[in-house]
């Protein structure tokens, strides 16, 4: 009876308030920190005194924040291009070849998933810096593709293997090129594992914390390099704002998935 | 004669092995499918491979060739303190975290869609919210002058502030607000995989709750607990951001050591030691943990 919703009684309440309680553990910081952002105390005194848009005033007089948000975002668009492309072409690899150790090439490609990032944030450190990559642009996207590209490969690779290869096949029968059948029918069968592919790639660049710590320059600063660096001095409300409009991202991310979920299921 | 048809024969059948080799080489096409890996095989081993192991070269070279550096990483008292701690708060946080988890995944693989949906668009937000967003909330909200002892406070509960900021407190509230998500979403699924009829059964033929709960219930979800909690054991051991902002600098970390080391102290030699146990560590821990997870796909087939 312990897995039957309409038949636990008492436990079914326990279990529920506890959800709930959980639910709201999960919400906290996050309400907790937009509401923070209006709030017209310096301390960060909750209930605030007043309401106030200041902080926000603040941070967008502070081109270092927008510059730092405009540097984000460009590299993690292009570690999200770059981590499906290559991730695409080694999905298509690893889900339909059949050759020797394929097994431990996927483990090898999913392995920056797995391994410490700090690890990996001063092996490339020390490496970039003998070829004068680091600090630039190329080695953030290059360093953010390697982190990415499990987070490419596995919902790509997801999405294929629940492909049935014979309606490929069948465009070929019909007189499609292999190349036409995999653009115009594989390609648009698969475009939920794309698409998911493309959004954890980018969040995986744009939320990054550690690689970028070591990698950043005064110059090339990420978004997360520059709320870091707040925080360490103090624990001023434009971080707060800073936040809320990460947060705000967040939930705009999450209606697109959900939207284009449920148009790409019908 | 003999000859000639010995010859013949061992000639023929050169043949159909050169055929057999053309035909093998035909269906099974290696290099067409490895053309596909070769951009992510070329990013992985130069800019993945080789960095890690020239930096745990340098762990055997650096400031001389020796293993002077494992020597004074494992002789040293202030040094076994770090990795004592480190292994003591993911354990910490892997027992706190599957506590929690269990209850919140087991009403999620009953509770009616609807319910469950909004429960998983919040955890869907903690967790693709940026992360020094969600640290910076719980310094915040921890502080001495926080919310949450100032609510303390004013109920009467406490009338001194707790320390819940910069120590052994901290850090695990705010590690297990991040590992929550990724030990609640895998054990759904493994308690969807259970035949609601099997505890039926049970109930039918006399077992209390209790008994259904530790005898059935249980056994049967422990394979999805075991891979979980492993998975966040192994991600607590190396993570840096949240014990460098909400633990202590007498609670330090591993990976939060490892990063002093290189980074203020530059000493790579050590900091490359230090690394490769952290690697090892890791490694085969993961190891152990997709063993874990191919037997329960092997068995159960979830």
């Amino acid at each position: 009876m312990l897995l039957d919703y309409d038949r636990m009684g008492g436990l079914r309440v326990a279990l529920l308030g506890f959800t709930a309680l959980v639910a709201g553990f999960l919400l906290l910081p996050v309400v907790f920190i937009v509401l923070l952002s209006f709030g017209s105390s310096r301390w960060l005194a909750f209930p605030p005194p007043g309401w106030t848009l200041k902080w926000y005033q603040e941070l967008f007089a502070d081109p270092a924040w927008l510059n730092a948000a405009l540097t984000s975002a460009r590299i993690a668009t292009m570690t999200a291009l770059l981590a499906v492309a290559i991730g695409l072409l080694a999905s298509f690899a690893l889900v339909r070849g059949r050759f020797a150790g394929r097994e431990i090439l996927r483990g090898l490609l999913l392995t920056p998933m797995v391994l410490p990032v700090v690890v990996f944030a001063i092996a490339i450190y020390a490496f970039f810096l003998r070829l004068g990559l680091g600090g630039t642009t190329i080695g953030f996207v290059i360093a953010h593709t390697v982190l990415a590209l499990p987070f490419a490969i596995i919902p790509i690779a997801t999405a294929l293997e629940g492909f049935d290869k014979s309606i490929e096949d069948a465009a070929i029968v019909c007189g499609a090129s292999p190349l036409e059948a995999r653009l115009r029918i594989t390609l648009p069968s698969i475009r939920i594992g794309i698409f998911s592919a493309a959004i954890f790639s980018f969040l995986a660049s744009w939320d990054e914390v550690v690689v970028a710590i070591f990698m950043a320059s005064p110059s090339l600063q990420t978004l997360p390099v520059k709320i870091w660096g707040s925080l360490r001095s103090d624990l001023s409300p434009v971080i707060a704002a800073a936040s809320s409009l990460l947060v705000g991202l967040t939930l705009a991310l999450m209606v697109v998935t959900a939207l284009l979920q449920r148009k790409f299921r019908t | 004669m003999d000859e000639t048809v010995r010859a013949v024969s061992s000639c023929s059948r050169v043949a159909a092995m050169s055929v057999e080799i053309r035909r093998n080489f035909g269906t099974v096409r290696v290099p067409a499918g490895l053309n596909g890996l070769l951009p992510a095989l070329i990013l992985i081993v130069l800019f993945f491979v080789v960095p890690v192991l020239v930096l745990l070269l340098r762990s055997v070279t650096e400031p001389e060739p020796g293993l002077q550096n494992y020597a004074a990483l494992l002789g040293d008292g202030t040094y076994a303190r770090v990795f004592f701690n480190t292994f003591l708060v993911a354990a910490l946080v892997t027992i706190v975290t599957v506590l929690v988890a269990f209850p919140v995944a087991w009403m999620l693989a009953i509770v009616p869609s609807g319910l469950a949906s909004i429960v998983f668009g919040i955890i869907i937000l903690s967790m693709w919210t940026n992360l020094l967003t969600r640290t910076y909330a719980w310094m915040v909200l921890l502080q001495r002058t926080g919310v949450i002892n100032r609510t303390l406070m004013a109920t009467g509960v406490i009338d001194q502030p707790l320390p819940l900021i910069n120590n052994l407190t901290g850090v695990t509230i705010g590690m297990v607000y991040i590992m929550l998500p990724f030990m609640i979403l895998p054990l759904v699924g493994t308690l969807r995989a259970i035949d609601p009829m099997t505890l039926r059964a049970a109930s039918l033929c006399g077992a209390s709750p209790f008994q259904a709960f530790r005898r059935i219930l249980l056994p049967l979800s422990l394979p999805g607990v075991a891979a979980g909690g492993l998975m966040v054991f192994v991600m607590s051991l190396g993570y840096f951001v949240t014990p460098a902002l909400l633990g202590g600098t007498s609670n330090m970390m591993l990976a939060e050591m490892i990063a002093q080391m290189v980074q203020s102290l530059l000493n790579w030699g050590l900091g490359s030691a230090a690394a490769f146990i952290l690697l090892v560590v890791t490694m085969a821990l993961y190891a152990l943990q997709l063993r874990l997870a191919g037997a329960r796909r092997m068995s159960g087939g979830i």
